[in-house]
């Protein structure tokens, strides 16, 4: 009798082992592609490496900062990742349309004080209605690189453009540039100095280089019209009246074309000697102009004496909706959005971390790098809308209609409030 | 009915029963459901909130749902009449008698199996102003250099004109129609007198009048529902331009599919859907009308 008992007392006692054993799996979808897909798979990797309680497998999908429809549909029908990484500022947008888990009642459980290790225009565009739906990961702030080489060349004092001495004026940069445009015999422009809308010249960065504010959250209002914002914008309509809006925008068709591939953007070939771009730009130009004695400065401000400004994005975790193990989910987040994990990206991408500790360390942040970590000082953020995409392509159909001037800044703005703020309305309070 | 005819008919309803069911499942059920769904607000998450007829009086007073019917008809109303001229010569070019004409038909008709994808980079490099092809092109004639991409005069015609490199199927098909043509007749009218162009324009171009109305039809449907090409020339899949230069190529399902899933307002979308289904069989109904005038269905 009891040797009976015994096999099945060891089938029992291997299975219980094995069991306890086996670490939960763990899907966690990406939009990113190689080089950034690598960076993040090694870390997958580390994170597998460090604990076998969960093991997590990396997914490549499509989709981009604004278009999650690969996310959205498999939530829906219940085959969702248990993490994605997801544009932070979109946190608020997507936790409004019910695609994100609260992970408040985790970090209560593991680490209520989680809040308090990340700079905090990072936390505020993880929250939604006093909870938080996201961790943030990295961060990138913008600046204005210049081609010393080709300016020198067009007879520039490229010294006036050195960092030491603080950010240039608009006035500054326009008589710069205009030492840099040249035009072919058909009358057409072959190399500009600068074109503001260019790369990360977007609405945000001219609006918030004026001084202007995006949105009154307390309110629950979008404030295009807000006076910094229509300067920004004048500020665009005027460079274009001044080169001429057709001839900008057949430059930059030319030599901007759709999915321009990397090695012939306008920067790396010269067609530009300035433009606003971020801080990934250094491992562009290392790659495509190694050779292209280059420098990085403060966004021009208006007038003399202004403080400098620049606006930062960046990505962070989330565990979308219906994720079928959620706390192994939140686990490997907090890992990968936590100091090992943040300090692993930034060695490997040159992009910043949220984490306030590794801010202090010196050793993360070598030549151009380290301006761009200064900045981060004072950069500003997108507001945390749950309309955040819709007010993008607002301001963005906005912003051409005032590059190409057919609209004055004031009109074109105007129409964003009669097509965002009712859409707004809808989520309203927001706190 | 008798005993053997039910049974019939009961036994032929169970062989097409797993049709009816996906008929039921994957056609009629969404169909149905968005139609429930375009009056109410819905973010594809949670429960649809009923809201009337707000998504219709949104639709009217947003300046972008005009902007993108604007542009799609407008486009509809260019492809369709090249299409189907385009598609008619090359269908004449490969039904020359001449010995090579396997070669010919194979050059013509391979333009029309790339992937729209690969073709749209290509195109892209076409349409640059001062490198490429078109413009060159254009400059051997003397015409004034035109901005393909950054235009919004011009962005449109350069979809149409990719559009053409698909031309080969509806060719293949008026090629059908051609050779379907009595050879008795046009040898009648050759012994008559009649010259090439008399030929094709009094004999040959009224006998395939019905294959003209059905790429008519097949030209309207798919010029209703441009996509791809816009979706991938405005590097629709970062989401953060807008959709050709001052939103000229946002064409209405590229709207539709922006208000879905990058606005999550999944109300809104059906209602767009609704109105496009709606503006669809319209016109469609217009063109059968129209179509009494000039088809000739019988060769006599």
């Amino acid at each position: 009798m009891k040797r009976a008992l015994l096999l099945p007392m060891l089938f029992a006692l291997v299975l219980a082992s094995g069991l306890a054993a086996a670490p939960t799996q763990i899907t966690f979808w990406t939009n990113f592609t190689p080089p950034f897909s690598d960076y993040l798979q090694k870390m997958v990797d580390a994170y597998n490496a460090s604990q076998s309680a969960v093991q997590a497998k990396l997914v490549q999908v499509p989709g981009s900062e604004t278009d999650i429809s690969k996310l959205m549909t498999a939530v829906r029908g219940g085959t969702g990742p248990d993490v994605y990484m997801l544009d932070r500022f979109t946190t608020a947008e997507r936790a409004a349309a019910g695609v994100l888990t609260d992970l408040s009642p985790f970090i209560k459980k593991s680490e209520p004080k989680l809040a308090d290790s990340y700079l905090p225009f990072a936390w505020a565009e993880s929250q939604f209605q006093g909870k938080t739906f996201s961790l943030p990961f990295d961060t990138d702030t913008r600046a204005l690189y210049y081609r010393a080489d080709l300016l020198k060349a067009a007879g520039v004092d490229v010294s006036v453009l050195d960092p030491k001495n603080g950010p240039i004026t608009i006035d500054q940069l326009k008589a710069i540039a205009a030492k840099y445009d040249k035009k072919d015999a058909s009358g057409e422009y072959t190399q500009l100095g600068f074109v503001p809308q260019y790369n990360q010249g977007w609405h945000y960065t001219w609006g918030f280089a004026y001084g202007g504010k995006f949105a009154d959250l307390k309110a629950g209002k979008v404030t295009p019209t807000d006076p910094g914002v229509v300067a920004g914008f004048q500020f665009l309509y005027d460079w274009s009246k001044n080169l001429g809006p057709q001839k900008v925008s057949t430059f930059l068709s030319t030599f901007n074309p759709p999915n321009v591939p990397p090695e012939q953007e306008m920067l790396v070939t010269g067609k530009v000697a300035m433009c606003v771009t971020g801080d990934w730009y250094i491992a562009n130009m290392a790659q495509y102009a190694p050779n292209a004695d280059y420098g990085v400065t403060y966004i021009p401000v208006p007038k003399k004496g202004d403080k400098p400004s620049t606006w930062a994005g960046g990505w962070s975790f989330c565990v979308p909706q219906g994720a079928k193990n959620a706390a192994a989910g939140f686990d490997f987040c907090k890992w990968m959005a936590g100091p090992v994990g943040q300090k692993m990206y930034v060695q490997l991408s040159s992009h910043l971390p949220t984490i306030k500790a590794l801010m202090d360390d010196k050793s993360l942040f070598s030549g151009k790098h380290e301006f761009f970590r200064q900045t981060l000082a004072f950069a500003s953020s997108r507001p945390a809308l749950p309309v955040g995409g819709l007010y993008w392509d607002a301001l963005t159909a906005a912003q051409n209609d005032v590059t190409d001037n057919v609209a004055l800044p004031k009109d074109a703005l105007a129409k964003v409030i009669d097509k965002v703020q009712p859409q707004l309305n809808k989520f309203l309070p927001l706190q | 009915m008798t005993r053997t005819e039910r049974r019939n008919l009961r036994n032929g309803l169970l062989f097409i029963s797993p049709w009816i069911f996906g008929f039921i499942a994957f056609q009629v059920y969404p169909i149905l459901y968005s139609l429930r769904l375009s009056f109410s607000e819905y973010s594809g998450f949670g429960v649809p909130a009923f809201t009337g007829l707000a998504n219709f009086k949104q639709m009217f007073a947003d300046d972008l749902f005009w902007k993108s019917a604007y542009n799609t008809l407008y486009y509809t109303a260019l492809a369709v009449p090249i299409g189907v001229v385009v598609a008619l010569a090359i269908a004449i070019a490969m039904n020359q008698k001449v010995r090579e004409v396997a070669i010919y038909r194979a050059i013509l008709y391979i333009p029309s199996i790339l992937p729209i994808f690969a073709l749209s980079f290509v195109w892209v490099v076409f349409l640059n102003p001062r490198y490429g092809l078109f413009n060159a092109f254009w400059h051997i004639f003397g015409l004034p250099m035109v901005d393909w991409i950054g235009n919004p005069a011009w962005t449109k015609l350069s979809i149409v004109l990719m559009a053409q490199l698909g031309a080969g199927g509806p060719a293949l098909i008026f090629l059908a129609a051609l050779r379907g043509i009595p050879k008795e007749i046009l040898e009648s009218a050759e012994i008559d007198g009649a010259g090439t162009a008399k030929k094709f324009f009094r004999i040959t171009l009224p006998l395939i009048t019905p294959v003209i109305l059905y790429d008519i039809i097949l030209g309207l449907s798919m010029g209703l529902q441009v996509f791809t090409q816009a979706y991938i020339l405005s590097s629709g899949a970062a989401g953060t331009t807008t959709a050709g230069p001052r939103n000229s190529l946002l064409f209405y399902v590229f709207y539709l599919y922006k208000s879905a899933f990058q606005y999550t307002q999944m109300g809104y979308a059906a209602a767009l859907s609704w109105i496009l289904f709606l503006v669809s069989v319209l016109l469609a109904l217009l063109i059968f009308r129209w179509s009494k005038s000039w088809v000739h269905y019988d060769i006599s």
